[in-house]
């Protein structure tokens, strides 16, 4: 990728390229109506069988979920079809009654809110420390980014249980929101590092003239600025603690204390025979309040995967 | 970071030097810290608390985690005893670790193959997309918020040997007569697994596949196009030759997944029918937590880690080769 120039050298060459570049763009952007003749039909087609396999790929699994969730425990094996005979929310409604999902439903959302919460106010100042001092250590910050792929779940959960006995520890949902919140920092502080960057010096060089306090400027000027960051931090801390699965099931053992993915994990090895549409139900029930929460903030989300998600 | 959009800060242009040597000024030397009048204590409280729980909960466990893989406990409930490499030895000659890593290696593979295939035909495929079909964006990523005991049941019911869609379909194709009894069977139980541990990591591939395509310039297309070259040209020669470091990065995106993955296989298999999924992973999972050998269970892990690191190492190697923080 030699051939790119670096943003901030702007030369005559570079802008004519652009200029050019933005023209020739331009009628692409507008696409051939589908429809409009034999190749316009072919080329709708094309496009639209890929699309249509992706669809299918992500929804599927969601849909045939749904369709058993709505029969009753002996429809599921007489009646395959996809669409339920009599549809019937009972499943839903013994889920919902019954206290595994209730109590693993609380234990999800005080473990999720404590994650997010702990993780934005330990990532903030780390990230603003990183991002405008110089000071020893900053150089941690290389080893912050690759930690995560060097230490694994799988590679810390019989290290962590060993611990968390040998502290007293286990079994409490207060090691969950410690260790998910360590495992999600450096991700957020990586992430809000290259947000506090972006944030020019100069604002708080002024407000720092005009008397504002370290505080003052963080509370005034970076935080209002780095929201969306946070944002997204906060909802990829929430993700994690809702679905992770398998350190809360070494670090929690009373019934009292499991997450959502746990007590799913549970319910299915505990009926002998399996009540799909109890597990359907209860699975869907997992995912719907994470869905809602997330369409309403998935346009600050997305960027934040994108730019994360090599890490 | 390939696709990152967080800038980089901006190099400070150089001072202009003027005049001879002896009349020029040095830069003032750039402050110490980012704003004046901070105490030099600042930085280091504020970075305390994040370094500190990583290094404790992250760091220290895989360090300690090493250290006692090198002890083993005589009996259940004894003081663990300095055994040397002997938990090593024993692993490298035993059948189940080796079987276990073919497993890994196919696990691994197949969901390599089958992830990048479909990563890439799904990419291609949004990256047409433009107007109102963007909201097919946002749909690809809801596996992402699925967890893996979640996607595990979904899978359970599509792939049921009785009553699934997946099987309805099969059957519903000529020349077939019965569709395979998955999760029953040990082989079709490891194809299983595959699609259900891509089916969870596909989002990321795609995500990151899709957003190489956007900073690809356009000119080169073009210029294909301009050459007279067909859709699948551009592809297979502009697109996925300028798309590589991503593609890279999706490979060892996948590897550590899958090399690491527990929950899928845990959830969905347990690691049979016949110990058929029976990946490093469940391996280590069986030792430590069902056997309750947890010094052995640590070699493993070790051992995992170690092809972690590997990868981890192609990782950099990669951000550097095509000039990308790594």
């Amino acid at each position: 990728m030699t051939d790119i120039l670096p943003p901030d050298e702007i030369t005559a060459d570079s802008i004519a390229e652009e200029s050019l570049r933005a023209t020739e763009r331009a009628p692409r952007e507008r696409r051939p109506t589908p429809g409009r003749g034999a190749k316009g039909i072919a080329r709708s087609i094309l496009i639209s069988i890929p699309l249509i396999a992706l669809v299918f790929w992500t929804v599927a699994p969601f849909l045939v979920t749904l369709s058993v969730s709505l029969k009753d425990k002996t429809e599921v094996f007489a009646d395959p079809s996809l669409i339920p005979a009599n549809p019937s929310l009972s499943a839903y409604a013994d889920v919902l009654a019954s206290d595994s999902f209730t109590t693993s439903f609380t234990n999800s959302v005080i473990v999720g809110v404590g994650t997010t919460v702990l993780t934005i106010l330990i990532a903030v100042p780390a990230a603003y420390a990183f991002a405008r001092f110089r000071f020893r250590g900053r150089h941690l910050l290389l080893l912050f980014t690759l930690l995560p792929r060097l230490t694994p779940s799988l590679g810390i959960m019989i290290p962590i249980f060993r611990l968390a006995i040998a502290t007293n520890m286990l079994d409490k949902r207060t090691t969950l929101i410690l260790v998910y919140t360590a495992q999600l920092l450096p991700l957020a502080v990586w992430l809000l590092v290259g947000f506090f960057q972006a944030i020019p010096r100069d604002i708080e060089e002024a407000a720092n003239v005009d008397g504002a306090s370290l505080w003052g400027r963080l509370r005034y000027i970076v935080i209002p600025l780095a929201a969306p960051a946070m944002i997204t931090v906060g909802v990829l801390a929430f993700r994690e603690a809702w679905n992770e699965f398998t350190l809360v099931l070494v670090l929690v053992n009373s019934p009292g204390n499991r997450t959502l993915p746990f007590e799913l994990y549970q319910i299915q090895g505990v009926l002998g025979v399996a009540d799909y549409p109890v597990e359907a139900a209860f699975t869907i029930l997992t995912i719907v309040p994470f869905i809602l929460f997330y369409t309403f903030v998935e346009k600050h989300v997305v960027a934040g995967i994108i730019s994360g998600s090599g890490k | 970071m390939t696709t990152a959009t967080a800038p980089k800060p901006k190099a400070d242009p150089k001072p202009k030097r003027n005049g001879r040597w002896w009349q020029r000024k040095e830069p003032p030397r750039q402050d110490n810290n980012a704003i004046i009048g901070e105490r030099k204590s600042t930085p280091y409280l504020f970075s305390l608390p994040a370094i500190l729980l990583v290094a404790a909960l992250l760091g220290f466990p895989v360090l300690w985690g090493t250290w006692q893989s090198l002890y083993r406990r005589p009996r259940l409930g004894a003081a663990p005893e300095w055994v040397g490499t002997e938990n090593y030895t024993d692993m490298f000659s035993s059948d189940a670790f080796w079987d276990s890593l073919n497993k890994t290696a196919v696990f691994v593979s197949g969901s390599l193959i089958v992830g990048m295939a479909l990563g890439l035909f799904f990419a291609f495929a949004l990256f047409q997309v433009v107007g109102r079909l963007r909201f097919l964006r946002a749909v690809t990523i809801a596996p992402y918020i699925v967890s893996n005991v979640a996607a595990a049941v979904m899978f359970r019911i599509l792939f049921n040997a009785q009553f699934g869609t997946m099987n309805q379909v099969i059957e519903w194709l000529p020349f077939v007569d019965s569709g395979p009894r998955w999760l029953a069977d040990p082989t079709w139980a490891m194809v299983t697994v595959i699609f259900t541990q891509v089916w969870t990591d596909l989002p990321l591939v795609i995500l990151l596949l899709l957003g190489g395509m956007m900073t690809i310039d356009q000119a080169h297309l073009d210029a294909a196009l301009v050459d007279g070259a067909s859709g699948w040209n551009r592809a297979r020669h502009v697109t996925i030759p300028l798309l590589a470091p991503q593609i890279l990065i999706s490979i060892v995106w996948l590897s550590y997944s899958t090399l690491t993955g527990l929950g899928v296989v845990l959830a969905l298999t347990g690691g049979g029918p016949l110990k058929a999924t029976q990946t490093m992973a469940m391996e280590m999972y069986t030792v430590a937590f069902r056997n309750l050998e947890f010094n052995e269970g640590l070699a493993i892990a070790t051992f995992v880690l170690l092809l972690n690191a590997l990868l981890t190492l192609a990782y950099i190697r990669i951000g550097r080769r095509y000039d990308y923080e790594a």
